[in-house]
């Protein structure tokens, strides 16, 4: 295997479509990427963001092999492809996996399948030199407080039921917002300090969102300000997330708490956390903005460690989607 | 603490929700647990947290005893200043213990058994412990002692219990991997022989069904 690896990732597990190309010395290079949105007042629909994904693959892809228009395309420069596997919806990935599929028969280049969630905490590591940091993985596919051990990474605490980000998006679908509905209720949080009791419900190290968000509802029908309902959803949300994540510190001893996934752009939960962190003497390494959202950079790093490790799939056949895939159970042999 | 100056603490463990501190009472050796203003939560929803899982922290101790679970006695309650002051249950953490080079199996059996007999006794008297993690067990010889009770509650149904065992599960995969197989088997030996085979059984298929419903599981 040649001294500097490059390898292209493949992103389309939910709305966001992205190519990115990274290689062993600089890490990302490239990143482009094309986020269906849902019209107003609603969520993801499957089949049309697979719809989406089609029409913006070939251009998305092009965007990320031509760093330099006068150098032109790198596609043969690539050592692999990389594409994400899952989880996440059905449709939206078979765009990806056909898209990876594709360029690696035209160019006979080998596949590597990429487990989503692993992706975002890789890339994570890399953007922040956290080396094995306790991770709070928060998106609106994952809430998982995760450490490394034994080859895995492997969950401390997690939500019973909704994400964070389902809890934010399905409270700003509620009032007409589209998803993601992460900022809207982030802005319209900060125009509040009045606090509205809604339900705390920390089971164990895990957590559950789904009381919150009724409780919530009922506020916003009952005629409560929508910025003081954000607010106090928003402190409530954010208090149980921060004390599951800091039972699982004063468990592990962790020195280091990374931060990644979507959610991870909100910047009162960032403070939360830091305030935390400070207690326990760890430090708080949050994944910069332009990257906590789903990007082919987390694939294509991610990919690019694999393949280094000697994965890759033997037979294009093997490329298939997995919309279930726990991130415990994904071997992590880079990390031995 | 009110009159007579404060004692000389120690800090024992910097918990997640609370600070334990080594100290005496009454010339006893004992614990403070002191559930300190957490900065990041908005205070009016951190004070009313502190004090309300203080009462219900000596509450749940109180009964799980009665239940005839070993538990730390009480000695001090006080909820303004959210501090609760009980006995130093001598011995090592569980945590610690399975983590220990040259563990044998019978040793990591007995230990399992003894504790699925605890769970059982609690899960029998309708409490559920609510934060069974490795950390909260105390071992002294063969007497296993059950300690932070913060997070207990009452409940009679069979999801609670299987959330309280599946906590242990997560744990002991997260932590403790090379033994949570063996760990957990005798653990569930132990629980079904104190809570009777048929109830233990509803529990453990019910643990099976939640880890169904976890997110990205795979579906069998």
């Amino acid at each position: 295997m040649r001294g500097n690896l490059k390898v292209l990732g493949i992103e389309s597990t939910a709305h966001t479509f992205s190519a990115s190309l990274v290689d062993e010395r600089d890490g990302v290079l490239t990143n482009a990427k094309d986020v269906y949105m849902p019209p107003e007042g609603s969520g993801i629909h499957p089949a049309e963001a697979a719809e989406h994904h089609l029409s913006v693959a070939v251009r998305v892809v092009h965007e990320a092999l031509e760093r330099k228009r006068e150098r032109g395309s790198e596609i043969d420069d690539l050592d692999a492809i990389a594409y994400s596997m899952g989880p996440g919806l059905g449709p939206c990935l078979r765009v990806g996996a056909v898209t990876a599929r594709t360029l690696s028969l035209s160019t006979g280049k080998p596949l590597v399948a990429v487990n989503h969630a692993v992706g975002h905490i890789e890339l994570g590591c890399l953007l922040t030199g956290a080396k094995t940091p306790l991770v709070l993985l928060i998106s609106g596919g994952h809430t998982m407080v995760v450490a490394h051990s034994n080859g895995i990474w492997r969950v401390l605490g997690e939500t019973l039921d909704l994400t964070l980000g389902q809890l934010l998006d399905q409270m700003g679908r509620y009032v007409g917002f589209a998803s993601p509905c992460g900022r809207k209720i982030e802005e319209a949080a900060a125009k509040s300090t009045k606090y509205l009791k809604l339900p705390y419900t920390v089971k164990g190290n895990d957590v559950s969102f789904s009381g919150v968000l009724t409780a919530a509802k009922r506020l916003i029908d009952g005629g409560a300000p929508f910025e003081d309902v954000c607010y106090s959803l928003q402190e409530t949300a954010f208090a149980i997330t921060t004390e599951v994540t800091e039972r699982a510190l004063a468990f592990t001893g962790a020195r280091e708490l990374l931060v990644v996934g979507g959610v991870a752009a909100n910047r009162r939960l960032s403070e939360m956390l830091e305030t935390m962190a400070t207690r326990h003497k760890a430090t708080v390494k949050v994944v910069p903005p332009k990257f906590s959202g789903d990007c082919g950079a987390q694939i294509a790093w991610t990919g690019l460690l694999a393949f280094r490790a000697g994965e890759s799939l033997p037979r294009v056949a093997d490329s298939v989607v997995r919309q279930s895939w726990r991130l415990d159970t994904v071997p992590t042999p880079w990390r031995s | 603490m009110k009159g007579g100056g404060r004692p000389e603490l120690k800090l024992l463990y910097r918990g997640a929700e609370a600070d334990v501190y080594r100290a005496e009472w009454c010339g006893q050796p004992a614990v403070y647990k002191l559930r300190k203003p957490l900065l990041y939560r908005l205070p009016e929803l951190d004070n009313l947290i502190r004090s309300q899982r203080t009462v219900h922290e000596a509450q749940m101790i109180h009964q799980s005893k009665l239940a005839g679970v070993s538990a730390p006695h009480l000695y001090y309650l006080s909820p303004q200043e959210a501090l609760l002051v009980m006995e130093f249950v001598k011995g090592e953490r569980l945590k610690t213990l399975l983590l220990e080079a040259g563990l044998t199996k019978g040793r990591v059996a007995a230990l399992g058994e003894e504790f699925g007999r605890s769970i059982a006794r609690l899960h029998a008297a309708g409490i559920m412990h609510g934060d069974l993690t490795t950390s909260n067990v105390i071992v002294d010889g063969d007497v296993l002692s059950l300690i932070d009770f913060g997070l207990a509650v009452h409940s009679q149904r069979l999801e609670d219990q299987a959330v309280d065992l599946r906590l242990i599960k997560e744990t002991l995969t997260g932590a403790h991997n090379e033994v949570s197989k063996q760990f957990m088997q005798s653990l569930l030996s132990g629980y079904s022989a104190v809570l009777g085979s048929a109830k233990a059984e509803a529990a453990t298929k019910k643990l099976a069904e939640i880890e169904r419903r976890g997110r990205y599981a795979r579906v069998e």
